[in-house]
């Protein structure tokens, strides 16, 4: 393995960060799924850095990778599904204006 | 035989129920169910009396009572249904029926003109029922129970011409003063279980004597409150006259004969409770003998005639009350049958006036009536002698019983004001046969050709009534203090005047009795001659006329002494004033300013923590965006302040 543990960790956290300005700052639906997508993968990241480094983590680093894989791809269909849903009755992605609930 | 007790209230509680489910449908013949209810009502009370004073089994001196079920069964707390009638009771039966009786019967020519004749008749019958419940009941919580339903009959009756506003303000005014008088009973009940645990009377009279005595004062205090409020004692006693808006067979009935008497029963009924709790009972006489010498003060210069006999009734309940007091329990129950009788008669003699009248209560507009309703006339004049105490008639022996037991017993102060109330009565009784029978008519021209005797349906009970107003006093006070009554009675009373440790003296004619009486009857004589003096009399058979002097009249009222004795008087001694300026007015700013306190400051509470909650609500409602993002950046925040302050924490703490 090449490198140390810490410079994965810095990578991850800036992509977590990366993802979420993007979640706050953006206001496309689209784009804020695909913030959760990338703040998902930085966590990812880190779990299997740790697996990689640490030696009694191996196994469980990458079963818990695997799961969050499974949960973030169920997470995008259902996300997706939902957007596309709004899409249709408000024809436009932006979430400022799914305002209907608020007064 | 004991499953009679409990016909005696049911007839007339069926009769009420009848008369007022069928009373819209048949207005005209109701009225006949109650009346044949209270017919036999009368036959049963009159053959259970009869056996209870004679002894026959399972009547007698011990008395006996029937529990048809048990009422309240709680854990803990028991109250059962049950009647039970000894020689008191017997007594109180002969007068409640028997008056109620007649009343009925008077009430058919009464109430001949009303519509509403039907509803009376139903009201008259609930009325019996109530009040032979309360005089039949064994425990005290039924007692209270026609205690309040006589009270709320009593209302009804009132009230019965509600249409008129001062019937409707009277009967409001009984309801009330009666509800301050049945609080303090009620709570003698509450003190009477949680110091026994029982309520059955006789278990309660047999264990008074282990209550503490200061349980003893005080729950005799509070019966004698339930007693002066039903028997309108002083300071309770404004409802009675105004009670008089009611018809008048009800002012007879009720106001006078029975339900007035309750007071009375109650005390006498628990004397084994005042007997121990002894210095109750100099209250007692304090209250009755005040109330006599007030009341007959104020009879003597009113002018409705209705309203004298009603403060003739609160005299004679004064006196009642007094004999209770000084410990004449016999006396007491005495003068409330002789009384029951005689007044009944008077009232309804005074309804059969105004009923020749046409509707006139006022008597400086009647006189002169003795020639034209002969047997009204004849049979108020026998009632207005017995009232006075004349010999023999029932209203001198019952009431020398009174004076007698007060003198003997060592209540002087009770026998001196006793003895002036006893000619007192004797004046203002004549002062009012005076006015109304006697002298020139002052009767509405319009009116003096209509007058007319009354049918006979009235005039019948009037003479029935008559007989025991004359009779009474001979037949069970004969000879005094050995008397039917005394023989009666004494099973119930015996232990209460043995524990108190009075022992009777004989009654001696030759001796302190007699001069006693004697000097009653003296004062009695010359209070008459008094009246017929100023107000006039006409007896042709005695040889006895004299015309009334009205100039006289109004100069003894103007002397300076007598003008401000007549002031109050004819005030009646200003107590609906202060009534109405302790508790309608200042009691009335009382209740606003508890009002305004309510208002601003408990509502205000309570409106304000809404409003305050409300606000905040609508403040912090602007954090709730709907934007997803704005949650998401308070999470992310609060993520780097944790972050943060953990890495603070972990840097300094190593």
């Amino acid at each position: 393995m090449s490198g140390s543990l810490d410079s994965y960790l810095v990578l991850s956290g800036l992509l977590f960060a990366i993802g979420t300005f993007g979640f706050l700052a953006r206001r496309n639906a689209i784009s804020m799924l695909m913030s959760i997508e990338l703040m998902l993968n930085a966590a990812n990241l880190t779990i299997v850095a740790f697996g990689a480094f640490v030696k009694p983590l191996q196994t469980h680093a990458a079963v818990i990778a695997l799961i969050v894989i499974a949960v973030a791809a169920a997470e995008a269909t259902v996300g997706l599904a939902i957007v596309i849903a709004i899409y249709r009755n408000k024809k436009t992605p932006l979430v400022d204006e799914y305002d209907s609930m608020s007064e | 035989m004991n499953a009679l007790l409990p016909l005696i209230p049911l007839l007339p509680l069926g009769g009420f129920l009848l008369t007022a489910l069928l009373g819209r449908r048949y207005p005209d013949d109701a009225h006949r169910i109650a009346i044949w209810a209270v017919v036999a009502s009368w036959l049963v009370a009159s053959l259970v009396a009869l056996m209870t004073l004679v002894h026959i089994a399972p009547f007698g001196p011990q008395g006996s009572g029937i529990t048809l079920w048990s009422w309240i069964p709680a854990i803990g707390f028991r109250a059962d249904m049950g009647l039970f009638a000894d020689p008191l009771t017997a007594c109180l039966l002969i007068v409640v029926t028997t008056i109620g009786m007649l009343v009925h019967v008077y009430s058919i020519g009464y109430m001949a003109h009303d519509p509403g004749r039907w509803r009376f008749f139903a009201y008259l019958n609930l009325f019996m029922f109530s009040m032979l419940l309360l005089v039949l009941a064994d425990n005290f919580l039924l007692v209270f129970a026609g205690w309040e339903l006589v009270g709320l009959c009593s209302y009804l009756l009132i009230g019965f011409w509600y249409p008129r506003r001062s019937a409707a303000v009277a009967a409001k005014k009984a309801f009330l003063v009666n509800r301050v008088g049945d609080m303090g009973f009620a709570l003698g009940i509450m003190a009477i279980w949680t110091q026994l645990g029982t309520l059955n009377m006789q278990s309660v009279f047999a264990k008074f004597g282990a209550v503490p005595h200061e349980w003893q004062i005080a729950i005799a205090l509070l019966l004698l409150c339930g007693a002066v409020g039903k028997s309108a004692q002083f300071p309770l006693h404004v409802w009675l006259p105004d009670a008089m808006e009611g018809p008048t067979p009800v002012s007879a009935l009720i106001h006078a004969a029975t339900m007035v008497n309750a007071g009375v029963y109650l005390v006498a009924r628990c004397n084994p409770i005042f007997g121990t709790a002894s210095e109750v009972m100099v209250v007692v006489a304090a209250i009755g003998i005040f109330t006599a010498i007030m009341a007959a003060s104020i009879a003597f210069t009113q002018t409705d005639i209705k309203r004298v006999l009603a403060y003739s009734t609160l005299s004679q309940l004064g006196y009642m009350f007094a004999a209770l007091g000084v410990g004449a329990w016999t006396a007491a129950i005495f003068h409330l049958m002789s009384h029951g009788f005689f007044k009944g008669l008077l009232f309804l003699d005074s309804g059969s006036v105004i009923h020749s009248v046409g509707g006139e209560q006022d008597m400086r507009k009647m006189g002169g009536l003795a020639r034209k309703i002969p047997t009204t006339y004849a049979t108020m004049l026998i009632g207005s002698i017995a009232i006075a105490g004349v010999p023999p008639l029932a209203g001198f022996f019952s009431k020398d019983e009174i004076l007698g037991g007060a003198f003997k017993n060592g209540f002087l102060w009770v026998w001196a004001i006793g003895f002036v109330v006893a000619g007192m009565t004797a004046f203002y009784m004549f002062r009012l046969m005076g006015m109304t029978f006697w002298g020139p008519s002052h009767v509405d021209p319009e009116v003096e050709h209509h007058v007319h005797e009354s049918p006979r349906s009235m005039t019948g009970p009037l003479i029935v009534l008559a007989i025991p107003a004359v009779l009474l006093g001979l037949a069970i006070g004969f000879p005094p203090e050995t008397g039917l009554l005394h023989q009666w009675l004494a099973p119930v009373f015996e232990h209460t005047i043995a524990a108190s440790g009075r022992t009777e003296a004989a009654y001696t004619f030759f001796g302190i009795d007699g001069t006693l009486a004697i000097g009653t009857t003296a004062l009695v004589a010359i209070a008459i001659v008094l009246a017929w003096r100023l107000f006039g009399v006409e007896i042709p058979a005695l040889g006895l006329r004299s015309q009334p002097r009205p100039d006289q009249v109004r100069a003894l009222s103007a002397r300076r002494t007598m003008a401000l004795l007549y002031k109050g008087s004819s005030n009646k001694w200003w107590f609906d004033d202060i009534n109405n300026k302790v508790f309608v007015e200042w009691g009335g700013k009382l209740a606003a300013a508890a009002f305004w306190f309510d208002q601003t400051v408990i509502d205000g509470t309570v409106n304000g923590i809404g409003t305050v909650t409300a606000g905040a609500g609508m403040a912090l409602r602007r954090v709730q965006t709907g934007r997803v993002q704005n949650y998401a950046l308070g999470i992310a925040l609060g993520l780097i302040v944790m972050a943060a302050g953990y890495l603070v924490i972990s840097v300094t703490v190593r």
